[in-house]
């Protein structure tokens, strides 16, 4: 425990001390802030944030490997991976550590967007309900704990940061374009199948104000299964350096 | 304090794997520092993967401190303090953040945490640059500071990749010093490519090659085995009337014998004498009674000799000006 904490605060002060951090953070600000002002500050439209929630849904698809890549591919290009596996601190920890210093990290990335609900209530006629408001964060920290746990698992497979970043945006991608494009044209059971693992149907059911335990769960269980390959991926590189 | 039974590990595909050790078997002792030598690719790398849990060996057991690194690797681990050779650091900290994250990694309880490190950025000379970023740090400083976070957790074993990589030679004489301090309690394993470095550290050697242990002695021991099997060379300076040439030439073992004139009537005479003869420099003295006697030297093989030999490679670099061999002073003159 003691060792994921550590590792988890060095994640997040390794962020915050690089200028990749702060870029990484500005542009999803800039532009979810984009986003905001085009489509939700519309005149007319009832106050609500869903296509800003869904919208920046889809951005995390681009912006978490980005933020994930370096967890481990880093590590081991720097051959700090050296101190970190001859250390007593077990795969699932060091996995756990750094998955939590860069979730902690998302949640201060997604801190300035509360800026934009304060404009919005302060422009619109009627409050916003704030049910959606929270049910629609609740669903962008799941979806970011969801790719960065992706983006873990490829970090932990490769010693190279764009291969990382590469194979886990392919996969969020093409996840979300699968599921939205190729699903409906897709003979059944697979359609089913595919559309059962579709991310911005709950997405859009968080930001109606839905908090769904399956959609909960849904994360939930994939981030887990996600950090459990990364942890064998990890443990792997005891066999081959 | 480190056993190692049996170790193998081989890399690649089962077809065509290359074999980085076959059956190393080691006991280093608490007390000791033992040096690892050995030419590139000769395992020396895998062996140390191996000895701090980086690597799953194929076949074998490792054990540190009484633990079996494989059944309880955090126990073993955490008994460990490791430098690795590139002393890999992260830039954007300082060397007290870096202490202090290595101590929480190390599962070091955090109350006493703030004085380990205190006393760790002293015994390694950087607490003057604590708060600076590692990254702005020279070479020196920067090793020294994988120095101590090896060091950190006070741990039994200590295995140095290279520790003298980036140090000036006063550091390198500092580090040498707290070296042996550590080891009075502590088990020190050392790989370096300083034969030098290795001579004046290490009680003990293992040599390396092909993946198996060629050699494990003290450095004296091993220049002894190299000396078995190489001729054994004197020089001598001596003033007479007559070349004495003839008559050293004719002594028992003796297979080359070369003279040449120096300044001031002085002579050197070299001589060459079958491998394994027993020590001739009182024969010498005794062919060389009445002349002046300036110099009667028996030319002994180095650690490097012994390097080449029973690594069956090439002399690795040396820290020390050239030399080509050690000598000994005569016993009489």
């Amino acid at each position: 425990m003691s060792a994921a904490l550590a590792l988890a605060r060095r994640e997040l002060s390794s962020l915050l001390r690089t200028p990749a951090g702060w870029i990484i953070a500005a542009l999803y600000a800039f532009l979810t802030t984009a986003v905001f002002a085009l489509r939700t500050l519309d005149p007319g439209q009832p106050a609500s944030m869903r296509f800003f929630f869904a919208t920046a849904a889809s951005l995390l698809a681009v912006v978490m490997p980005a933020v994930s890549m370096r967890l481990l591919a880093e590590e081991a290009r720097a051959g700090t991976l050296e101190p970190l596996l001859t250390s007593p601190a077990s795969h699932g920890s060091i996995i756990v550590g750094k998955f939590a210093g860069v979730l902690a990290y998302t949640a201060l990335m997604l801190l300035p967007t509360l800026a934009l609900v304060v404009t919005l209530i302060a422009v619109s006629d009627r409050a916003p309900d704030p049910g959606p408001i929270i049910a629609g964060y609740l669903s962008l920290m799941l979806v970011a704990a969801l790719y960065l746990a992706l983006g873990t698992l490829t970090s932990a497979c490769t010693s190279s940061q764009t291969l990382a970043f590469l194979a886990a945006f392919l996969i969020a991608v093409g996840h979300l374009i699968g599921t939205a494009q190729l699903a409906p044209r897709l003979p059944e059971p697979a359609s089913s199948w595919i559309a059962a693992s579709a991310i911005n149907p709950r997405v859009a059911d968080f930001a109606r104000g839905i908090i769904d335990l399956k959609h909960v769960a849904f994360f939930i269980i994939w981030t887990a299964w996600l950090l459990v390959l990364a942890t064998v991926a990890l443990a792997r590189r005891r066999i081959t350096p | 304090m480190i056993e190692a039974f049996d170790l193998h590990k081989s890399y690649g595909p089962a077809h065509r794997a290359v074999h980085a050790l076959r059956g190393l078997s080691v006991s280093l002792r608490t007390g000791t520092v033992t040096g690892l030598l050995g030419p590139n690719g000769a395992g020396k790398s895998t062996s140390i993967r191996l000895l701090t849990g980086r690597l799953i060996a194929d076949r074998g057991t490792v054990t540190i401190a009484g633990r079996d690194i494989n059944r309880e690797p955090a126990r073993a681990r955490a008994s460990i303090g490791y430098l690795p050779e590139s002393a890999p650091l992260y830039p954007e900290m300082t060397p007290a953040g870096y202490l202090a994250h290595r101590a929480a990694l190390s599962g070091m309880p955090r109350r006493g945490r703030s004085r380990a490190i205190a006393a760790t950025l002293s015994r390694c000379d950087i607490a003057d640059v604590r708060r600076r970023r590692i990254g702005t740090l020279s070479k020196g400083y920067r090793q020294r500071v994988a120095l101590a976070a090896a060091l950190i957790h006070d741990p039994p074993v200590l295995i140095l990749d290279e520790p003298t990589t980036g140090l000036d030679p006063a550091q390198v004489a500092q580090l040498r010093a707290l070296i042996e301090e550590l080891a009075r309690d502590r088990t020190v394993l050392l790989s370096s490519h300083v034969l030098a470095e290795v001579e004046q550290t290490c009680d003990r050697i293992l040599i390396i090659a092909g993946g198996e242990l060629r050699a494990d002695g003290t450095p004296d021991e091993l220049a002894t085995r190299a000396a078995q099997d190489r001729p054994a060379i004197y020089h001598a300076e001596y003033r007479a009337g007559a070349s004495r040439l003839s008559d050293l030439r004719n002594l028992p073992g003796i297979t080359e014998a070369d003279e040449t004139d120096l300044p001031a009537d002085y002579r050197r005479i070299t001589l060459r004498a079958e491998p394994g003869t027993p020590d001739l420099r009182e024969p010498i003295a005794a062919a060389l009674v009445g002349c002046v006697v300036r110099e009667l030297t028996r030319q002994r093989p180095t650690l490097e000799d012994a390097f080449a030999q029973l690594s069956g490679g090439a002399p690795i670099a040396r820290r020390t000006p050239p030399r080509s061999a050690k000598h000994e002073p005569a016993a009489t003159s």
